[in-house]
Order: structure tokens, then sequence, then C-alpha cells
């Protein structure tokens, strides 16, 4: 529960955390937004640290796990294919939570868009940022940005190639623009040098990046590894960035 | 304290979807104003339908909060080539989504 | 004096806030179909303009972006909004300058804000009351 205790979120009893700097513009906002929302009762205290509890627990592992299942459970992969949302609930991702009808933003309409060794998917949301959150949890900063919303449509290839990943001309690279109601998730092909391993070994290899599109699971490859703009005031045990490991900036 | 409101799927439905897997559709290219979910990048250009989807409420009315009306939704398949001319590689492609209303049918 | 002064940086950085079109444009009779176009254009639908490669780096979040987050969404589970009339209408609304310029959940907060005064839910006054009383309680500490 302490992770709701933020600055204004009526825990007199929970003091912010000492101010090394002054408050920022966007942090007031932020907290007179929430307070008068409480106060006029159109959500209760309640009912945002439930769903903080909720977006503080998903991330990446939960697709890493289902790609892992499907590479080793032929039946498993052709119900995925089938009815995405459905095959998330035999790994206990529930796209109806945490609200019973899921969240506002994400819907119900997971679709997996299965690599094969002449066909690369790769996602982006040039609208805004639709991503599956369910699955893979909060999107990451560079995927929001509109560099990489701008270029990714008309120069895909440049754009994978500065994530190292450098693909043949006779694969096909696809493009899978996010704009409505789906939400989209890569499967991956498997790996050569994986026979043999569990679902458990085979997940460590598949990374939040490799579910997007803009890199390709290998044996001994377990991190994203990306520069890190750290916060000035991080959520408290912040773990979003699931097992991705950062490079410091400075 | 207002109730919790689930989306509003109970609509009637949009009937018989009016284009299949394989149809070549044009997105057509409406006026701009206050809001689009259609991008500039993909209005007049010709692509394949490459799934069926869903049935939803029509994004203009629901970007101003009226619901009721349920349209069919599609996945649009497209050569890269078609989307930008100067494109270097034959084979690939991009997929977006489009409601209904906003493909026309291309002939042959 | 200091008061102007700051008045003046201010407006001179509003200015080149502007989307730059470098052709003066403060008193137009007319607009012709081009630029009209243009100026109906959403700033969200940016896919296949120019850019150049940049770094694409994580970003640890913000406490105040995941209260952000939570805010928006609570407010479309209790039926107050919906994430369509947020991310692709209010976010739009704000503008090329805002929406190009302002961090991601800086977007998704104003938004909220307009959107509680439109709706009204909260007025304008009761906002900036709040805000002001808001800084004045951690500027205290």
């Amino acid at each position: 529960m302490s992770h709701a205790h933020t600055p204004g979120n009526g825990g007199a009893d929970h003091p912010a955390a000492p101010m090394v700097e002054e408050i920022t513009d966007f942090e007031v906002l932020e907290i007179a937004v929430r307070e008068l929302a409480i106060e006029h009762g159109l959500f209760t205290a309640e009912d945002h640290r439930r769903f903080t509890e909720w977006a503080e627990s998903i991330g990446p592992a939960a697709g890493s796990r289902l790609v892992a299942k499907a590479w080793t459970d032929p039946a498993f992969k052709a119900r995925l294919l089938e009815d995405a949302v459905k095959a998330c609930k035999e790994i206990g991702i529930d796209w109806a939570e945490p609200t019973g009808f899921g969240t506002p933003s994400d819907y119900m309409n997971l679709r997996v868009l299965e690599d094969t060794p002449t066909l690369h998917h790769v996602i982006v949301c040039t609208l805004c940022s639709c991503y599956p959150r369910p699955l893979l949890g909060m999107s990451p900063e560079w995927y929001r940005t509109t560099n990489y919303r701008r270029r990714l449509v008309r120069w895909p290839r440049q754009v994978l190639a500065e994530f190292g990943l450098i693909l043949p001309p006779e694969v096909e690279v696809r493009v899978e623009d996010s704009n409505q109601k789906c939400r989209f998730m890569v499967l991956p092909v498997r790996p050569e040098g994986t026979e043999n391993w569990t679902e458990e070994q085979l997940a460590e290899i598949v990374t939040r990046d490799c579910m997007i599109g803009v890199a390709l699971p290998r044996p001994g490859r377990t991190a994203d590894v990306h520069p890190m703009h750290k916060a000035r005031r991080p959520v408290k045990g912040q773990a979003h960035s699931g097992e991705a490991a950062h490079e410091s900036k400075k | 304290m207002p109730r919790s409101k689930p989306p509003e799927k109970s609509q009637p439905s949009a009937g018989k979807a009016r284009f299949k897997v394989g149809d070549r559709v044009r997105v057509r290219d409406l006026p701009n104003l206050f809001y689009s979910r259609t991008q500039m990048y993909v209005r007049g250009i010709v692509g394949t339908i490459a799934a069926c989807t869903y049935q939803d409420v029509i994004p203009e009315d629901e970007a101003f909060n009226r619901d009721g009306r349920l349209e069919q939704y599609y996945i649009v398949r497209f050569r890269q080539k078609d989307l930008w001319p100067e494109y270097p590689f034959d084979n690939d492609t991009l997929q977006t989504e489009s409601p209904e209303r906003w493909l026309e049918p291309v002939d042959g | 004096m200091a008061a102007r002064k700051e008045l003046l940086q201010q407006q001179e950085l509003i200015g080149s806030l502007q989307p730059a079109l470098h052709v003066p444009q403060n008193w137009n009779y007319e607009v012709d179909g081009p630029l009209f176009k243009a100026y109906m254009h959403t700033p969200h639908d940016v896919g296949g303009q120019f850019d150049a490669p940049a770094l694409y780096e994580e970003k640890e979040e913000e406490q105040w972006e995941l209260n952000t987050y939570v805010t928006c969404e609570v407010l479309g589970w209790r039926g107050i909004w919906n994430s369509e009339e947020r991310r692709r209408r209010a976010d739009n609304d704000l503008g090329y300058a805002l929406y190009l310029g302002l961090p991601y959940y800086g977007r998704w907060i104003l938004a909220a804000a307009r959107m509680l005064v439109d709706k009204n839910h909260i007025s304008l006054t009761e906002l900036i009351e709040k805000i002001a009383e808001v800084k004045a309680r951690y500027a205290k500490k």
C-alpha cells in the first residue's frame, strides 16, 4: 500500500520524501487534479490505490513466459494465435483486470504476430503509444517518442539497424501500426541452440524488445541494453523495466 | 459516487462485414477536422484486407463520447512500395487497422 | 521593472514555441487550401515525417507520471471520459507547440485537467486555487 502514498495522496501520516529540489509544475498539477477528482467523488482514493497496485504488478515477464510456452507446446501456440486473450489466461494473465472489463486503454483484442524465417514483424503506434500493457507492462520511453513513431513506418530497416538488428532483404519486414483497438505482440522464431531448453530457460532470452520486434532472441542475450534516463523522484521500488538491464547514462 | 461503467458492447450489431480477407480496398481521404484516427500516410492508398477483427464504436463518435453506433474493423496490409515510392525493398509490408467507413472497394 | 523583463522573456519564449512556418501569419485574411489542410492536421499523426536518428533510451518513471497514468485510467474506469477522448483528441487539442514540447505524461495530466473543467466536473477557479494551494503546501516544507 505504501507505494500510493505520494505527495498529497491524503496521507498526512506518510510525509513526502525530503524535497531535494523544488516540486515541479507537473507534480503540482498531478496532485491538484487527483485531489479534486477525489474530493468531487469522481473516483475514490481506494480506486486509485487498486489501479496503482495493478499497474505495478505488470511487466514483460508475462510475455516472455507466453512465448516460451508457445515455443514448446504447439497446441498452446495454435490456441494463442486463434484467441490470444483467452490463451493469456492459461498463464495467469487476465485482460479483464483490474476493473472486471479490462483497463480503459488496452481493450481486449490482443493479436500475436508470428514471425517465420522469412517474415519479421515490428510494432509501432504512430498516433500515440498503444501497447499491450497487461502482457508487457508499461511501454518503454523510446516507443512513445515522435522520433520512433515518425520513422519506423517509413524507414523500418534503418530504425531496426539502430537497435542492432540487420535483416537480409529476402526477409519481409512487416510493420504493424497499432492505431485502433487491437494490441499486438510479436512471437519470434525460436533460435537455434535452444534445443532441449526448459520453458524457464527459454523465457530468459525472450526480452521485451524481442516482443516489440526491435530485437531477436538468441542464447546468451537475456537483457535489452539501452541508456537509462534517471528520474528525479522515481516510483518507489520501480520494476517497470522488468528484467531488462540498463546502462547508466553518466 | 458514479458507478463503474463497462464499455458498451450491447449495441445492435453493425451487420455483415462488407469486406473479406483478400479484398482490395482503398483508404478514403476524408477531410481532417478536429480529430482523426486514420493516418495521413495511408489515405488514398490501396491495400488488402488481412483480417476482419471486431465490431466497435466509430472512432469519430467515440472521440466525442457519442456511442451507440458500431461498425466492423479490419486489419489492412499495404506494400511499403505503395506507401513510399522511394522504398527500396520490394517485399516489405505494413499493416494497420481501419473501420469500415474509411475503406472503399477497389474493382478487379 | 523585473516583472516586465520576465514578461518580455516569456513572450519571446512563447513566440519561439509557435509552429515554424517561417512566414508572417498574424493577419491572414485568407488561408489557401494546402495551408488550411496543414492547420487542420492533427499533431499526433506523425508517421512518415522526417527525423534524424536518435538515441533510443529508457526512462525511469517519475512518481507523478505513474500517478498521472493511474488518474487518467481511473477517470476512464469511472466513466468520466474514454481513452479516445484523451489520447487522440484532448492531447491533440493542446496544439503543436504543447504536443511536441511537453513530456509524455505532461500531455496526459493537462488533458485530464482540461476535460474536468470542460465537462463541468470542476470549475477553473477551483482548479487554479487548488494549484496555488498545493504549491504553497510544498513550498513550506
